[in-house]
């Protein structure tokens, strides 16, 4: 096991590697760049030659790439030009609510999407299998960001029982007890991930549907009827068990969708992650910020790919690496 | 309190097409809501038995650097205004006029070319350090100083080095200018700032300023302090208790938190549910809406802050990127070759002709009652400086006939019968860069397309993204290019219409040997009024050659909740002199 993460691991470096030179890229293509927001029209052509000097915007592409290359590899991701502070830092104020609201949104995926999935594959044909079925297809099918701006008009304006902005009551929160705090972080968690999560919960509850309904038919589960458990026991102790297999493996890929959905529903709730500060970065064309996004990101997904990895062999003992 | 004033900027549509980038732009005469409501005797803090209620404002994004020499956001600007005091207050009532403020006077001498100015003896740091005359000379010599690469290097330009400013002693400064200019221009570069603390800053890292933990933490001299800062979440003000100066200064609101929400359609949802107290740039097409299902919304008028204008680019784009290329800034421009349609102003004034500019303003900024959220416009120069603003000039008409008319006296015909016009087997066809993310300028162009359509004449609209529309601009690689700028308040034509080669942002590359001598003649005329003059002659000669087809000034709406008292939105700031704004007792939202 440890010398397969070990393989997946060195294997992962070409692929970053491979991202941050797309990304080196495709910012280096695209025209101006981030010092031209400290230019008005009376900006002295000198004072514009200092800056670009000062962020080594003068010197040529390839140098700049060896160079920010180097810096990544030894755990250097620079200063913003936007904010002129280390990107380091940056980073590791928003990334920590983009974990929240990445664990917050798989949870939603995997309850909604499971249980869901489960219901439709016990009552397989029957009306509440149908509905799920045709509501988990418009879920399925809506953009997150028309979903986002959907959840905030119905919970926070006609029907106004949720924040739809934040982190944190931007009033209130200071004044509030540790248990009204934790509910408030909660209650500022739910939209969005909602909107993060339901369409993927939908995806799943259809895997978790056709999963679960061929396990059942399988001969242990006959097995275990045929020893008089109780209908549940059957299904949640046997059958799903086994039927979560393949959802695993699943939730383990979805992590790069949820990382690039939460680029717009970051923004649409304000909430103050990854997501938003790469929209942030390529507006003003901060590189150095834009690098390290797409640095860290790459370095999540690999991450939660070997996590899947480890899941799938924990939920099945058969499953050995080597 | 310290406004921030620049000439002009580029509006950039897209990250922030329907946001102010400053706290300038002009103001005028609207039907609509009111514009400024402060009766000058708002009741002090003591009146009130202290500040009250918490006021949140939406801010579309974060602050960035609070030492303000080298702050440029429009966020930046809000929470600095009022962490400080500035050195004059500016009012603006057609022009920018000033009262003292940190400065209990100032005097200019008779051949107006040093402006000195008496400081106030109470007014100290947060750390009880003495404001004093040695912050500000160390401003200006941070600002002149290439290494901290200041955008307000431009303020002293045109003072005598090593007199900008002159400290005559701790109370007493003189700036000195290398002759008569401006005064209005040459005091808001003297006082449009907010000044940094010398004992705080006098042994940092100058290349470094703008990383300094200054533009976090700054000392501050204002009635508001920075009681909090959640970086993309919220900034909160409170009023400072070390504050030392007048009384009539002091913050009758108990906080004001500057949220942070990025999104339009979330910032005007938190107004309508009353999260949000403050909220500027509001569309038109929300306007109604607003004033119908909120009574508890004021919604408030700026002005006319922000042109729209079709830019014609003189020169042929290729030839001018070629040669560009070999010659950089030291291009002769004789040695280019002209567009084949748009260097010749007849041919600009038809097209201005054929298109129905009031129709645009019907269809794109007046909301469905009828209010009216655009003027149509005839220069660079916003009709809110009324006394600067050149009235006399006769906007083209709408006659696609005449225009139809004038193109074929100029040899264009429908010779091959393809519905549009050519001259010498080419076709006038030409393609418009507009930048994306703007609904109101997507709209535009096609509205233009379809009225050049109708005289023959053919349009492409090409949309890109706003840094390469900007890019391109300033490089003119475009031939037409549906463009917009904020306005400023003091007059400095020179950056968008003198042909000398420094002037990048004269996007059009607009040559007029008369407009140049009128723009230098301008600039060095010291009596306001003369220069006024000498303005509205430039704007009549540029509205002549037609340069531009000038579109419109569009208006920007303000919601502020009802419960505050003595708000002032105008066109200095959307949110000015929010020391003074107050609630009622029996108002209070928040009691904590």
């Amino acid at each position: 096991m440890f010398a397969y993460l070990i393989r997946k691991l060195l294997l992962a470096i070409p692929l970053v590697l491979g991202v941050i030179t797309l990304i080196f890229v495709l910012v280096e293509l695209s025209p101006g760049d981030a010092t031209d927001r400290f230019f008005t029209p009376e900006t002295p052509p000198e004072v514009r030659q200092l800056i670009e000097q000062k962020w080594g915007l003068d010197q040529p592409a390839s140098t700049r790439y060896l160079i920010t290359m180097k810096n990544l590899m030894t755990g250097d991701f620079g200063r913003s030009i936007f904010q002129e502070r280390p990107v380091f830092d940056i980073i590791a104020e928003a990334l920590p609510n983009t974990i929240i609201l990445s664990f917050a949104t798989i949870l939603i995926i995997q309850f909604v999407g499971v249980t869901l999935g489960s219901i439709q594959a016990v009552r397989q044909y029957s009306l509440t299998d149908n509905t799920i079925s045709v509501t988990s297809l418009i879920f399925y099918s809506m953009p997150s960001f028309w979903l986002a701006l959907m959840l905030q008009l119905l919970f926070a304006l006609k029907w106004p029982v949720l924040p739809s902005s934040g982190m944190t009551d931007a009033v209130m929160y200071d004044y509030m007890t540790t248990w009204e705090k934790a509910v408030d972080h909660l209650k500022h968690l739910i939209l969005p991930a909602g909107a993060l999560g339901l369409a993927s919960a939908a995806g799943i509850a259809r895997y978790m549907r056709s999963s679960l309904l061929e396990v059942i038919r399988q001969d242990f589960v006959r097995t275990a009827r045929a020893k008089g458990l109780s209908e549940r026991t059957v299904v949640v102790k046997h059958a799903m068990r086994n039927a979560l297999l393949p959802i695993i493996t699943i939730i383990g890929l979805q992590l790069p969708f949820l990382f690039s959905g939460s680029v717009l529903v970051e923004s649409i709730f304000a909430w103050p992650g990854m997501g938003r500060l790469i929209v942030q970065a390529i507006f003003t064309q901060d590189t150095p910020v834009i690098i390290a996004c797409f640095f860290v990101f790459t370095l999540l997904v690999v991450i939660g790919n070997l996590i899947a990895d480890i899941l799938y062999s924990v939920v099945d003992p058969r499953i050995r690496y080597g | 309190m310290t406004l921030k004033l620049a000439p002009i900027a580029l509006l950039l549509a897209g990250c922030g097409a329907e946001t102010p980038t400053d706290a300038t732009g002009p103001t005028g005469p609207t039907d609509g809501p009111t514009t400024s409501q402060g009766p000058g005797n708002e009741p002090l803090v003591d009146d009130l038995g202290g500040p009250r209620d918490t006021m949140v404002a939406a801010f579309q994004s974060d602050a960035d650097m609070l030492l303000d020499l080298v702050s440029q956001s429009a966020s930046d600007g809000y929470i600095i205004g009022n962490l400080n005091l500035g050195l004059v207050d500016s009012q603006f009532d057609c022009e920018l006029t000033y009262e003292p403020e940190i400065a209990e006077s100032f005097t200019w001498n008779e051949d107006q070319t040093v402006l000195t100015y008496k400081l106030r003896d109470d007014i100290k740091w947060d750390d009880g350090t003495p404001f004093s005359a040695t912050d500000m000379a160390f401003t200006f010599d941070l600002i002149a100083d290439p290494l901290v690469a200041s955008p307000r290097i431009s303020f002293i330009e045109r003072m005598v080095e090593g007199q900008r400013p002159e400290v005559i002693d701790e109370r007493t400064v003189a700036f000195h200018f290398t002759q008569p200019y401006d005064r209005i221009t040459m005091q808001a570069h003297t006082s449009s700032l907010a000044f940094a603390a010398e004992h705080v800053l006098r042994d940092a890292d100058r290349a470094t300023l703008r990383g300094h933990e200054y533009n976090r933490n700054p000392a501050i001299n204002g009635p508001f302090k920075l009681a909090q800062w959640v970086p993309d979440q919220k900034i909160v003000l409170e009023p400072n208790e070390n504050f030392t100066g007048p009384d009539r200064y002091k913050p009758r609101l108990k906080r004001v938190i500057f949220k942070i929400i990025p999104e339009y359609a979330t910032r005007l949802l938190e107004l309508e549910n009353g999260a949000v107290d403050w909220m500027e740039g509001i569309l038109v097409s929300d306007a109604d809406r607003i004033a119908a299902e909120h009574p508890e919304i004021e919604l408030y008028r700026r002005g006319w802050r922000f042109l729209d204008y079709l830019a014609w680019n003189r020169f042929d784009t290729a030839d001018f990127q070629e040669k560009y290329e070999d010659a950089g800034k030291d291009l002769d421009w004789s040695t280019v070759q002209e567009h084949h349609l748009f260097a010749d102003p007849a041919v600009r004034r038809a097209l201005t002709k054929a298109i129905d500019i009031d129709k645009l303003i019907g269809d794109l900024l007046t909301s469905e009652s009828g209010e009216a959220y655009g003027n149509r416009a005839v220069s660079t120069i916003t009709p809110t400086l009324c006394n600067t603003h050149n009235n006399d000039i006769t906007p083209l008409p709408f006659d696609p006939t005449g225009a139809r008319a004038e193109l074929e006296a100029l040899g264009f015909g429908d010779a091959d019968g393809n519905g549009i016009l050519d001259r010498d087997g080419q076709d006038f066809s030409f393609t418009m860069m507009t930048n994306s993310g703007n609904a109101r300028r997507a709209k535009a162009a096609v509205i233009i397309q379809a009225f050049l359509k109708d005289i023959g004449v053919q349009m492409e609209i090409e949309t890109v993204e706003s840094n390469t529309f900007f890019e391109r601009l300033r490089k003119k690689d475009y031939e037409a290019a549906l463009s917009g700028w904020s306005a400023g308040l003091f007059v400095d034509m020179s950056t968008i219409w003198h042909s000398g080669q420094e002037y990048e942002f004269n996007f059009t590359s607009y040559a007029n040997d008369e407009v140049d001598a009128l723009i230098e003649q301008g600039l060095n005329e010291p009596d306001t009024a003369k220069a006024n003059e000498i303005w509205k002659k430039v704007q009549a000669a540029i509205y002549e050659d037609q340069p531009y087809t000038f579109l419109y000034w569009r208006d920007d709406i303000v919601g502020v909740h009802e419960r505050f008292n003595d708000v002032k939105v105008d066109i200095l700031s959307p949110m000015n002199d929010l020391h003074t704004w107050w609630v009622p007792a029996n108002e209070v939202k928040y009691d904590k």
